[in-house]
């Protein structure tokens, strides 16, 4: 059933990609006409372009993207609460393989998914978001990348940021050449075999140079056309994974209040975030990557003690006054009715044994010290000096009693 | 963290569970928005409300060279606050944080004695630091 799911939702997004690809099969085309005479030549070119980058992007993608984010690995011991929810989780979305997990030390509150298939895929959480959320919150974040990852979303967006990067790319390489080097080359063609008439000859060349400057723009427009309806298809794997819409609801509340922007974040990145990295104004146009968050938290809300993709559909036709929903309604009946489970007293179950806030926010800020190698005194005071690395091996003075610690 | 002032690696000195960033060498302290956030909550006091009234008030113009945020890397503004406004410090306009230098947190200790504005926010602000540094400077 969940196949069924994934197909319908991958032809939607097939289509919008295809449309991307046709771009970049015409501008390769042109370029090459333009160019050097030939349009195939110039089609190779781009192809090879695309091919090399897709190769790099299969092999090295996910690692370049978390090195660019800034992100870092932990392991079970670091943050037990974190991976204990991935886990659950990855259960829950029948996942064959539990994800990596990633922490981008970063005040903003932001998480992402990324990866090339559903076996090797990677989870990323900002620590500004790992210190606000309580565990059904982080359980509906994750459940949300998890959906990413499970919808193959991850795979998507990675061929589809490819391809923008292509189409990108071959404007503005071909552009500076044209005007440079290729003005010169076109001439000598052109009396070479003039029989062919110079209009039409023109008239390619003002087709070049029009799609040089629409084609990037274009793609970007596709690309985040195509990222905002996975958004919702997330929200909605969310909803069902962790049986709790309130959870992803109520942490897409706590995004929302919050503007400070990710320091890594840029504009092809920003679709694999939860909410958009950016964030100047939740505006609702062509050029955002992510639908209003206070529209996507009022269709989880209107799901009413229901957890399955159709009472999602039922309330996102609701909210949006639109018929048919998001999912493909066959589809989402086969998953059939899931009520709502609401942990009872899971913020002190024990799994996690604190959920106060400020333990919270030592948890995580002592994880990333502790990552980078700071060293933890306990003085006898009751201060606790963290002392960095570069410091170490030299004697600290507690500033609170004056006692001496050495390093 | 890195001392704005003397570019000393500076140690991070944690008090009933809030962080101050304080330097070994000048004595300097860094306090973070979100450790300010941390502290004013669960002190029962406004949740963020001392940032943006500390960066609205005016900034005075003396001799003392201009600090860099450690966080944001601006320059940041120096100004007065306190009842009698006699608490001198700096900063940020991007509401990243506090910085006190080392002189500036031994007059904020002596200051705190008058407890006549309890309810104020910066009261608390300025009472952890007084608990944090008690040791004097040397």
């Amino acid at each position: 059933m969940m196949w069924e799911q994934i197909r319908s939702n991958r032809i939607r997004s097939l289509v919008l990609v295809a449309g991307m690809g046709a771009f970049l099969v015409l501008l390769g085309l042109l370029l090459g006409y333009v160019i050097a005479g030939s349009g195939i030549a110039g089609l190779v070119i781009a192809l090879v372009i695309f091919g090399v980058m897709n190769l790099i992007a299969y092999t090295q993608g996910d690692s370049i993207l978390l090195n660019v984010a800034g992100a870092r690995k932990i392991k079970r011991e670091d943050h037990p609460r974190l991976w204990n929810v991935v886990e659950e989780m990855q259960i829950a979305s029948q996942l064959p393989k539990m994800p990596d997990i990633y922490i981008i030390d970063d005040p903003s509150l932001n998480a992402f998914a990324t990866g090339r298939d559903i076996n090797h895929a990677s989870v990323a959480i900002t620590s500004g978001l790992l210190q606000k959320l309580n565990r059904d919150e982080l359980q509906g974040v994750i459940a949300h990348e998890m959906g990413h990852v499970k919808n193959r979303d991850v795979v998507l967006m990675a061929w589809c940021s490819v391809l923008l990067g292509t189409i990108v790319i071959l404007s503005y390489y071909g552009s500076r050449f044209m005007m440079f080097g290729g003005m010169s080359g076109g001439s000598r063609r052109n009396s070479r075999d003039n029989n062919n008439g110079g209009g039409a000859a023109a008239l390619i060349m003002i087709l070049a140079f029009v799609l040089m400057i629409l084609a990037p723009i274009f793609a970007q427009l596709i690309y985040f056309a195509v990222s905002r309806k996975r958004e919702y298809l997330a929200d909605a794997s969310s909803a069902l994974y962790t049986r709790n819409p309130e959870g992803l609801a109520s942490a897409l509340d706590k995004l929302a209040a919050s503007t400070t922007p990710v320091k890594n974040a840029n504009q092809a990145t920003a679709p694999m975030y939860i909410v958009n990295p950016f964030r100047a104004k939740n505006l609702n146009d062509l050029t955002s990557t992510h639908p209003p968050i206070q529209e996507r938290i009022r269709i989880l809300r209107a799901m009413a003690g229901n957890a399955s993709y159709t009472a999602y559909n039922e309330a996102f036709s609701q909210i949006k006054g639109k018929k048919g929903g998001i999912i493909n309604p066959q589809t989402a009946s086969l998953v059939g009715a899931v009520p709502v489970v609401r942990p009872a007293g899971a913020d002190s179950g024990p799994i996690e044994p604190v959920s106060d806030k400020v333990e919270r926010t030592r948890e995580v800020s002592d994880m990333m010290l502790k990552l980078d190698n700071y060293e933890m005194i306990d003085c006898d005071c009751g201060a606790r000096l963290k002392v960095p690395p570069a410091l170490q091996g030299q004697t600290v003075r507690c500033p609170r009693c004056g006692r001496t610690h050495q390093t | 963290m890195i001392c704005p002032v003397c570019r000393h690696p500076m140690i991070i000195v944690e008090y009933k569970k809030t962080e101050l960033d304080y330097c070994p060498n000048c004595h300097g302290v860094w306090f973070d928005k979100g450790e300010l956030e941390l502290l004013l909550e669960s002190a029962g006091a406004g949740t963020s409300k001392v940032m943006g009234e500390i960066t609205k008030s005016p900034s005075i113009v003396n001799m003392e060279r201009k600090r860099k945020c450690p966080i944001c890397g601006k320059k940041m503004k120096k100004t007065r606050v306190g009842e009698k406004e006699n608490v001198l410090l700096d900063v940020c306009e991007q509401g990243d944080g506090l910085w006190f230098d080392g002189g500036e947190v031994d007059q904020l200790v002596k200051i705190i004695e008058d407890k006549s504005h309890q309810n104020k926010e910066h009261y608390h602000v300025f009472n952890f630091m007084k608990e944090v540094f008690q040791a004097p400077a040397r």
